[in-house]
Formats: structure tokens, sequence, C-alpha cells
């Protein structure tokens, strides 16, 4: 019975991997620094243990070799065979609607209010200080009357 | 030499100054790494002299052209092998690179041997760059890259930018 349970263990850790985002072929990232920071890209090829060559078509990332240390994984990938060529990799992409997708993802949410945080203007400053004074005064308040219910 | 910055590749032919004696001298054709023009051009009569009774000052480059790199856009393994004066002897190597053309390996080539060996560009000669086919290649840090759907996470990453911002609060991420 104990071996029974041991195995059954085994499947289910196995089932559910330890780590789900891979360097793959295939594998959408996003460029976090350098010349197309701020992009999504998929990789072709892996060059070495620093280096991948990755193709964005339907975002605006000609063929280049990155660094890994510029990228960010994302849960997202496509079926490209090993160093295929761009228009292969942009009729995946585009059958996947790789896109849209990452739209839904939370770092492009959490990159998105980044980029709106530093476009704000002076006012749009101010309106958020009010309401965030606004907000933590009401939040206070609440959690001294509970205290001090309690 | 200084192999500063990515070594290009020129072709350089020379000849011999045309004599009475010798009117159409025998031009030579050289495949030469180097970072410019006016650096190629001296590596070429530095080879010449050592192999052919020719130089410089008896001499004339006919052309020094950049051959550009073919499909840049493709990872192959290069094959590099090179003969280098260590400080006791002088030794012939046989090293692979995987790159996306023959200059990047090259440059490669010259950082990881003054990295591991000291050796300096001007001793180190480049005999033949090759582009090797994967079952050909006998380096393991090169073969364990034509694994079939090689992949492979990234479990501990390691925040390099130290300085920005140099002072928080907040403990480094290493997933990211």
């Amino acid at each position: 019975l104990q071996h029974y349970f041991i195995q059954s263990n085994l499947r289910v850790f196995l089932s559910k991997m330890l780590y789900q985002r891979f360097i793959e072929v295939g594998r959408v990232c996003y460029i976090r620094i350098g010349d197309h920071s701020g992009k999504i890209c998929t990789i072709v090829d892996l060059v070495d243990q620093k280096h991948l060559l990755v193709d964005g078509p339907t975002s605006g990332v000609p063929r280049c070799v990155v660094r890994l240390n510029q990228l960010a994984v994302t849960d997202l990938k496509v079926k490209i065979p090993r160093g295929c060529k761009t228009k292969k990799v942009r009729t995946e992409l585009t059958k996947e609607d790789i896109n849209t997708k990452f739209l839904a993802t939370g770092l492009s949410k959490k990159a998105e209010a980044k980029k709106a945080k530093a476009n704000l203007g002076d006012f749009d400053r101010f309106k958020l200080r009010v309401s965030k004074t606004a907000t933590n005064r009401k939040i206070r308040s609440l959690t001294r009357q509970l205290k001090k219910s309690s | 030499m200084r192999a500063s910055g990515k070594l290009r590749l020129y072709i350089v032919i020379g000849r011999k100054v045309p004599t009475e004696k010798e009117p159409k001298p025998v031009p030579y054709r050289m495949r030469i790494f180097a970072t410019d023009t006016v650096t190629a051009k001296s590596r070429f009569w530095y080879f010449i002299r050592q192999l052919k009774k020719m130089k410089k000052g008896s001499g004339e480059i006919v052309s020094c052209k950049r051959l550009y790199p073919k499909k840049p856009l493709t990872v192959k393994n290069y094959g590099v092998w090179i003969r280098y004066d260590s400080r006791s002897g002088t030794h012939n190597m046989y090293k692979e690179y995987r790159d996306l053309t023959e200059e990047g390996a090259v440059t490669q080539l010259y950082r990881e041997m003054g990295a591991r060996h000291r050796a300096r560009a001007t001793s180190i000669q480049v005999i033949k760059v090759e582009v090797v086919p994967d079952a050909k290649c006998r380096r393991p840090h090169v073969t364990q890259f034509h694994a079939k759907d090689l992949k492979f996470p990234l479990p501990h990453r390691i925040n390099r930018s130290l300085h920005s911002p140099r002072f928080t609060t907040t403990r480094p991420l290493t997933t990211f």
C-alpha cells in the first residue's frame, strides 16, 4: 500500500512540473531591456548559454540575437521548427493570435500600468495623490473601528 | 593587432610590384580577420612575408574588400583551427563556437584565447574557419545545443542592475 501511495505522489509531482516557463524554440518572450524593449518576440533558435535568436514579425522585432538577460519569459508558446524562416513564424503567430493573448497576460498589464504612470502629467499626479490619500484614510478609519469593536 | 570590437572578414589581394624582370607578378589572395581595412592590409603583409618572398616595400595591395557574412540569421557551428604562441612555445588548436557568422565566431575566439590562455591577438594566427555540421562537432559545450527539443528553465535569475535604484527597500526578485 505504501509503495502505491509513493508512486501516485510521484505521478502528481511529474504532471505538475516545478518549472513551467522554459526557454525553448517557439516560446514567446517579452523584451524588457535593449533596442526593442517593450515588444514581444518568439525564440527561433538557441545560440549559446546566454544568447538566443529571436524574431517578432507581428510585433516589429527584426530577426536578431538577444541576450537571455534582456528577456522576460511568458506562458505563451507556438509550435515552430528550429531555425525556421520569418514567414513561418509570422503565420504561426497570427494563427495563434499571440498579440491579443499577450495583452491578457499579467506582464503586459503591469508594463502598461508602468508606462501610464510614467506618462502622468502634474495634474494627474495630483489627482492620484488625492485619491490615494482618500482611500488610505477610509481604510485606516475602518481598521481602527474594527480594532475598537473587537 | 588589437582585436577591439567585432572583427570583420576581408579578402585581401596583393602582389609584387611589376618590374622589367617580372612584368606580371602572381597575385595572392588571403582571407584576413581584422577590425578594419588598415589592419587587414597589415596582417596580409605579415602572413604573405612568411609564406612568399614578398614585402610591403616591394609589393602592392590590389584590392582589400570586406566579405559580408553569408546567412547571418541562422545559427551555425564554427570550427576554428589556429596556431598561437604561448609563453613557452607555439601550439595548434582546434576550437568550436556557436555563432551566426564567421566574424562573430573569430571574435569569440580572440576573446576566449585572451581569457583562457592570456594569448594576445598578435600571437594568434587563424588558419581556417569552417562551418561544422552538428554531427561532426567535437566540443561538449557546442554539442549540448544540438539536443532535440532543447529547453531549459531560468530557475534563479539575478538582477544585475545594482544602481537603478541604488538604494531600495525591496528584496530583489529571482523570477522575472
